[in-house]
């Protein structure tokens, strides 16, 4: 699924949070979005989720326009996009367990696989025994990772990470984002991840797209550090 | 979790909220089903006196045939008519017989001659009673007495309206504010429940995919405060049911017929399940906004 930004503008009131945004990401990319706190990152991820409109502009999500789209479409397009929240949005009275089965049942998974696919992302983020506990029981680490095996678990076309390691530490962080990297590879997964962490970034030697006060600023590819 | 397992985990997790719930559709459902029970009990009551004899004109004496034909030609004429009997001077020894054969006292003395001949007339529209009575009274020579229980039957007309009224009144205000109730709950748990609905919708959930668990719940409580408030009231009507007939006698005030109750419960059925989604639809489309 192709994502194209087109123009876009976005405005709280007469403050632009995002200003005349252009770019394009292919299938399979594994985008950075950096920027300051408050350069507009999370509103760019947001306006991928369709969770705010546009302003003006267009925002195309393959064959859709976010801007001009029914109900229907959002909610379809949603379920092909994995979502790493800054804030994890686990559902607080349900355990791990439940919150990716309530995913799995939203987006139809066959009812026979849900379990083993459960099983399989719990397996894939190193959950083991903790998703049988409340989010509340959790570390941060641990809420993250809860968060990613739900993003995981729809196997979506697209994985919005908002700030995934802000919570973690260094090796925890290492091994999300080395995690995220293998699903980019392996399933060719779109992957579009804010971050502070520039060296993170630096190491990975993928696209950055760096935000200043709501403007794209450079659009650049890293090459990988040996 | 199927809707209806996230539908019971709403219901757990906030207890009191669907205690307060079920029990205002029990309320309304238990006064729904007894003011039916002692609606068609007055009905019986009305019946009753319906097919009783409703106007008895006594006739003269030695009035001939074709006068008696005439005047039952002309009590036919009257629209809302439903019976008109003659009793004559021998039949109504008979009854008078029949009906004190056990004071043989009485019998042995009154011979067919000193009893007048009569029409009883029972109509099917009350109103023509008050007619035939005004038109016949002023027919002396050949009415001897009237005799129309009018204060009995408009009296009984007016309490029959009035529990009516009463009854369906209080229905009215009872389920209004069972189905307000509702409404309220239904949106006090969608609050309780905002952040849920608000990420299950970032996952890509439809709008129904949420309400649905909601929608669910109120069709639960309708249907259990029409099951147990029809439950509470058939068992009251069934305790209570010797003491009342015997206090209506001749009348059968609770009559115990398996297919009314049957048909009663299945159409409170339909209307609980049908309030109960109603609300939550109400309460769902007010309080999900996103």
């Amino acid at each position: 699924m192709k994502i194209i930004f087109d123009q876009v503008d976005k405005k709280f009131g007469i403050v632009y949070a995002l200003k005349d945004i252009n770019f394009e990401i292919d299938q399979g990319e594994f985008v950075f979005i950096i920027g300051n706190s408050g350069a507009g990152k999370s509103t760019l991820l947001k306006l991928i989720l369709n969770q705010l409109k546009p302003s003006s502009g267009k925002v195309l999500l393959g064959d859709v326009d976010l801007s001009k789209s029914s109900k229907d479409d959002v909610d379809n397009t949603r379920r092909k996009i994995g979502v790493v929240f800054q804030d994890y949005q686990l559902i607080s009275d349900k355990t791990i367990e439940e919150n990716i089965a309530l995913i799995l049942d939203i987006v139809n998974y066959p009812k026979e696989k849900i379990q083993s696919r459960i099983d399989k992302v719990i397996k894939e983020v190193n959950l083991g025994t903790r998703r049988f506990l409340f989010p509340s029981q959790l570390a941060g680490g641990e809420l993250q990772r809860a968060s990613l095996a739900r993003a995981l678990a729809i196997e979506p076309e697209v994985i919005l990470a908002d700030e995934p390691t802000g919570n973690l530490d260094p090796e925890n962080s290492w091994n999300l984002v080395k995690l995220l990297k293998d699903i980019n590879k392996e399933n060719n997964t779109t992957i579009i991840m804010t971050t502070h962490n520039n060296e993170i970034v630096e190491s990975m030697g993928k696209r950055v797209i760096k935000i200043n006060e709501g403007e794209i600023v450079k659009d650049y590819n890293i090459s990988k550090k040996s | 979790m199927s809707p209806l397992q996230t539908t019971w985990h709403h219901i757990r997790r906030s207890p009191f909220q669907s205690m307060v719930a079920a029990i205002a559709m029990f309320l309304s459902f238990f006064f729904i089903s007894t003011f039916i029970i002692i609606n068609s009990g007055l009905s019986s009551v009305l019946k009753y006196f319906e097919t009783k004899p409703e106007i008895t004109i006594f006739l003269k004496d030695g009035l001939d045939t074709t006068t008696v034909e005439n005047l039952k030609k002309e009590l036919s004429g009257y629209q809302g008519i439903k019976e008109i009997t003659f009793i004559s001077k021998e039949k109504a020894l008979s009854i008078y017989k029949e009906q004190n054969k056990n004071n043989p006292l009485l019998t042995e003395m009154v011979t067919a001659s000193i009893l007048p001949a009569s029409f009883e007339i029972t109509v099917s529209e009350p109103e023509v009673l008050e007619k035939i009575y005004q038109n016949y009274s002023t027919k002396t020579n050949v009415v001897d007495e009237i005799i129309y229980q009018k204060d009995i039957i408009t009296s009984l007309l007016n309490w029959t309206n009035a529990t009516r009224k009463i009854g369906l009144a209080i229905i009215l205000i009872i389920g209004s504010i069972s189905f307000l109730t509702m409404i309220t709950i239904i949106g006090m748990k969608i609050t309780n429940r905002k952040d849920e609905i608000k990420i299950s919708r970032l996952l890509g959930a439809s709008s129904f995919y949420v309400k649905k668990p909601f929608l669910l719940e109120g069709v639960i409580y309708g249907l259990f405060g029409s099951v147990f408030g029809f439950l509470f009231s058939f068992l009251l009507a069934l305790i209570s049911q010797k003491s009342v007939n015997s206090f209506f006698q001749p009348v059968v005030f609770i009559d115990l017929s398996i297919s009314f109750y049957l048909i009663l419960l299945f159409a409170e059925i339909i209307v609980g399940t049908f309030l109960g989604f109603i609300a939550s639809w109400i309460g769902a489309k007010r309080y999900i906004k996103f």
